[in-house]
């Protein structure tokens, strides 16, 4: 198994590196730079625009330009962002947390309502309960996130029962610690509702189908017939056979938890990462953008990895040596 | 005897008594440390202290450098945290003392001599000389450092002289040829940093001088010369400025100024949630759009705001056609360069239709390239182009253009008029608007392709190959276009944008403009500066180098529990942002709000 693991870390390396060289190329290669936005601006003549270019280093060849950030990051320095002339590394790590729990909270959302929901529906399959279940899940697989989002923000200034968007309240600052871990929570109820529910309604048509695939199989006919009672069948038995492909997808999830909801956030007011890199990316601001990538692509794979070692410690038919 | 002494006694009294009255009526306000402070006069009331104003912006600030500052959001916190040398009243557009008290000029007129306040201080109690506005010059000026601020202060490709007199007075000097007067309006636009904090960053460079104060400052590090002082920052959500209790101003009675104890901005990426914010009363400022207002307006008792017929924007959009032989060829560059073509196309533009469907009724008829909004130099005397196919029709005739039997409009040489208008993509308004004015087109028998695109790319067009025809874009304005946008009037500024860059004026009006530009700086009458600004916009309305768009109105709201609330001349504001609210003299009218 740790062998297994250390080739796995070891093929992360040239993968990378690949992501690294063609994410670097397509921003560059797109149309205008950084700089686009303050050509436009008729008090700064061509003069100081040039003089910019020369001071962020983009009047480089694109080869230099890279081997330069490559040599960087390979200690550790994530360059600064032209916008925000601040360390790359500050920048997100101001909004990582704030993602990170949202995405968690939304995770344990969408697990905690579609497993669950998921084993109803395939043992009362065709049942009132499992149709009516059904549609709800179509119904969240294709609300669109800001939609959702806008619904509930609608809905919280109609009633007042919650905040309207936003992380903190105005006198976050002031409250002591119980109360500020409180004032998060109640401000995480709506993005965590609409990223879970929307997750969840997907899961739930994985969970239920996986079920009632497995309930065919002749072992559990086998169970029955010898007098178990329908309780342990289902949870002993078939579920733990069923959530073997749910269990690769949870590492999945593990691997997105940094990835932001670009669309979510934006509308709920949500102080994450996602906003932050669709705004650099629109900007073409460089070094955030091949940071949040580089980012990305090491927790998704690090995410397969926790899938397949989740996935060898749930099912003892499978081993990697 | 008793009596003549008690009757001396009481004329003394009653001397001493007007005496005291006399010397009183004459003394300008003054505080204990401030022998002689700035006194506002544009704010209606007198305010009480204390409360705190809560409006949102719709983006993070990038810096919280002065001189590195350039994009609007952090322009607003800059504004709020440094004072100028001078300054300009945002509803009169007289140049006022601001950090300086007073001025001279010399003889020759080349040079200015301006004295600071005595005894100002920064936010920490540190004194405030000459020496902070040494080092702000020395600072602009160093290579690596990023911003615009250099552009304002250089003629010509010569920089302007400084030389400190003494802890108080400083000396500009303008290059030889150069007159003086436009150093003035400029100044208006350098924020003063404090020298005891920013010196070291100095000491190590451009590149690390752009990178203090930024985002991740210690908020002790900052200090402040405005009405407020930063006081902390939350990345994605908001930011909080306090009163500074050592501002330079004061109200009319001789209180200081300013009122209020905390401003906070929230960051409100998302319209939507700014507007139920605003109307769940968590902010007391919305900045609403056009279709808003009406709706608004009824809401404007329960939610206790009013919302204001708010003063139109200095900012235009137009379209420009390219006359750039460089770029365009003939047929197309005849078409473009023919002045009656292009009047033609203005009359046959139907302003109305835009206002209504793309405005909801909030814009006013365009004229020329200043706008309705500024009050010092709108000139009202041109009408706007009045709608009018047939008239269209007769000035394209006139100019040699005929319409064939197949519909299409051909010129002299049967070439059909045809071209592709651009805009950059994800702009509502202007994608509307280019789709209205296509269908204006077409009934002239133009064949007209509307091509919104990516602003990367759109940007690389005007400013780098000059491949396009005809563009739809905007700018934002200023009060003076003189110092302002040069870059786009002179003949051979990099903005100009039908054709950019040139050696020499290639047409008398260009030419003409480029004389009224370079004779605006040295104009110090007001009311001669206006009548240039005057002459300028005919020029422009007769050859309309572009076609101009509807000005777009401001809607603003603002709860009913503030104070001095003064709409002045939008896009300049003394204290903090959007639009039009000075936060200088905004006071809370309600219950005290801590």
């Amino acid at each position: 198994m740790l062998r297994y693991v250390a080739r796995r870390v070891l093929n992360m390396v040239p993968l990378l590196f690949g992501v690294s060289l063609v994410s670097f190329l397509v921003i560059q290669l797109s149309p205008g730079d950084f700089l686009a936005e303050i050509r436009l601006n008729p008090v700064v003549s061509g003069d100081t625009v040039e003089q910019m270019r020369r001071n962020f280093g983009l009047d480089q060849p694109l080869h230099i330009q890279y081997l330069k950030w490559l040599w960087s990051i390979l200690r550790f320095d994530f360059g600064y962002s032209f916008a925000y002339q601040v360390p790359v590394g500050w920048l997100i790590g101001t909004r990582l947390l704030n993602t990170l729990i949202l995405n968690l909270a939304a995770l344990v959302i969408a697990w905690m309502l579609a497993v669950p929901i998921g084993i109803r529906a395939a043992t009362r399959q065709y049942s009132w309960s499992d149709n009516s279940l059904s549609m709800a899940a179509y119904l969240g697989i294709s609300t669109p996130t800001f939609f959702s989002g806008l619904l509930l923000l609608f809905f919280a200034f109609r009633t007042g029962w919650l905040p309207i968007g936003g992380m903190t309240s105005l006198d976050h600052e002031l409250l002591p610690v119980g109360a500020r871990v409180l004032d998060v929570a109640r401000h995480l109820i709506i993005p965590a509702t609409v990223l879970g529910v929307g997750a969840a309604a997907g899961l739930m048509r994985q969970m239920r189908g996986n079920l009632l695939e497995v309930l065919r199989q002749d072992y559990v006919r086998t169970a029955k017939a010898k007098g178990l009672a329908e309780r342990p069948v289902i949870y002993k038995h078939a579920v733990r056979n069923a959530i073997n492909p749910l269990i690769t997808i949870f590492g999945f999830e593990i691997g997105g938890l940094l990835s932001g909801s670009a669309i979510l956030e934006n509308v709920v007011g949500w102080p994450g990462l996602g906003q932050l890199i669709l705004e650099s990316v629109i900007r073409k601001d460089l070094y955030v953008v091949m940071a949040s990538l580089m980012l990305g692509s090491v927790t998704l794979v690090l995410g397969n990895l926790i899938a397949d070692i989740l996935l060898a410690v749930a099912d003892p038919r499978i081993r990697y040596d | 005897m008793v009596r003549r002494a008690s009757s001396y006694l009481l004329v003394a009294v009653l001397a001493l008594t007007l005496l005291a009255t006399m010397a009183g009526a004459g003394a300008a306000p003054r505080l204990p440390d401030l022998p002689k402070p700035g006194v506002d006069t544009t704010a209606p009331d007198i305010g009480k202290y204390g409360g705190t104003f809560v409006t949102s912006t719709f983006s993070d600030p990038r810096t919280f450098n002065p001189i590195v500052s350039q994009d609007t959001v952090s322009g607003t916190v800059v504004e709020g945290i440094t004072s100028a040398l001078v300054d300009q009243n945002y509803v009169t557009g007289e140049m006022e003392p601001a950090l300086a008290e007073s001025w001279t000029l010399s003889r020759d007129g080349r040079t200015w001599t301006f004295t600071l306040r005595d005894k100002l201080v920064w936010s920490d109690g540190q004194p405030l000389t000459v020496d902070d506005v040494v080092f702000t010059l020395e600072a602009i000026f160093t290579p690596g450092v990023d911003g615009s601020l250099r552009d304002p202060l250089t003629f010509r490709g010569q920089r302007v002289q400084w030389r400190k007199l003494d802890g108080r007075r400083i000396q500009f000097q303008t290059p030889r040829d150069q007159p003086p007067v436009g150093l003035f309006l400029r100044l208006i636009a350098i924020p003063i940093v404090p020298k005891h904090k920013l010196a070291d960053a100095l000491g190590k460079g451009g590149a690390e001088f752009s990178r203090t104060w930024g985002l991740n400052v210690n908020a002790r590090d900052m200090v402040s010369s405005g009405p407020f002082v930063f006081q902390s920052y939350t990345p994605g959500q908001r930011f909080i400025l306090v009163r500074n209790t050592r501002y330079w101003k004061v109200d009319r009675n001789g209180q200081r100024l300013p009122y209020l104890t905390r401003y906070i901005l929230q960051i409100l990426p998302n319209q939507e949630a700014s507007r139920l914010r605003f109307l769940a009363k968590e902010t007391d400022a919305y900045e609403a759009r056009p279709a808003e207002f009406a709706q608004l307006k009824q809401q404007e008792r329960q939610g206790n705001f009013t919302v204001y017929d708010g003063p139109e924007t200095f900012g235009r959009t137009f379209l420009v056609f390219n006359q750039n032989p460089a770029a365009v060829k003939p047929p197309k560059l005849a078409w473009f360069q023919d002045a009656r073509f292009r009047r033609a196309l203005a009359h046959a533009i139907d302003q109305n239709a835009i206002i209504q469907q793309v405005f909801a009724g909030r814009a006013t008829l365009p004229t020329s390239e200043i706008t309705v909004g500024n009050k010092l130099y709108y000139n009202a005397n041109l009408r706007p182009y009045p709608y009018g196919i047939e008239r269209a029709q007769q000035l394209l005739a006139e100019a040699g253009y005929r319409r064939g039997s197949d519909g299409f409009l051909r010129d002299a040489q049967g070439n059909v008029v045809e071209f592709t208008m651009i805009t950059n993509s994800g702009n509502v308004d202007r994608e509307a608007i280019g789709n209205l004015v296509r269908q204006d087109f077409t009934k002239l028998g133009i064949r007209v392709s509307f091509v919104p695109e990516s602003f990367p790319s759109l940007v690389g067009k005007l400013t780098g190959t000059y491949n396009w025809e005809a563009i739809i874009i905007g700018f934002t304005g200023s009060l003076e276009p003189g110092t302002d946008a040069r870059n786009i009037w002179l003949s051979s500024g990099d903005l100009h944008m039908w054709w950019p860059k040139q050696e020499k004026p290639a047409t008398q009006w260009e030419a003409e403009i480029d004389r009224i530009f370079e004779q605006l700086p040295a104009e110090l009458d007001q009311a001669k500066r206006k009548q240039m600004y005057f002459r300028f916009q005919e020029i422009v309305y007769e050859n309309l180098p572009m076609l101009y768009f509807p000005y777009l109105k401001t809607q603003p709201a603002i709860r009913n529990t503030i104070g001095n609330v003064k709409l002045g001349l939008q896009g300049h504001t003394p204290g903090l942002p959007g639009w039009s609210v000075p936060a200088t003299t905004t006071y809370f009218k309600g219950a005290y709000r801590p």
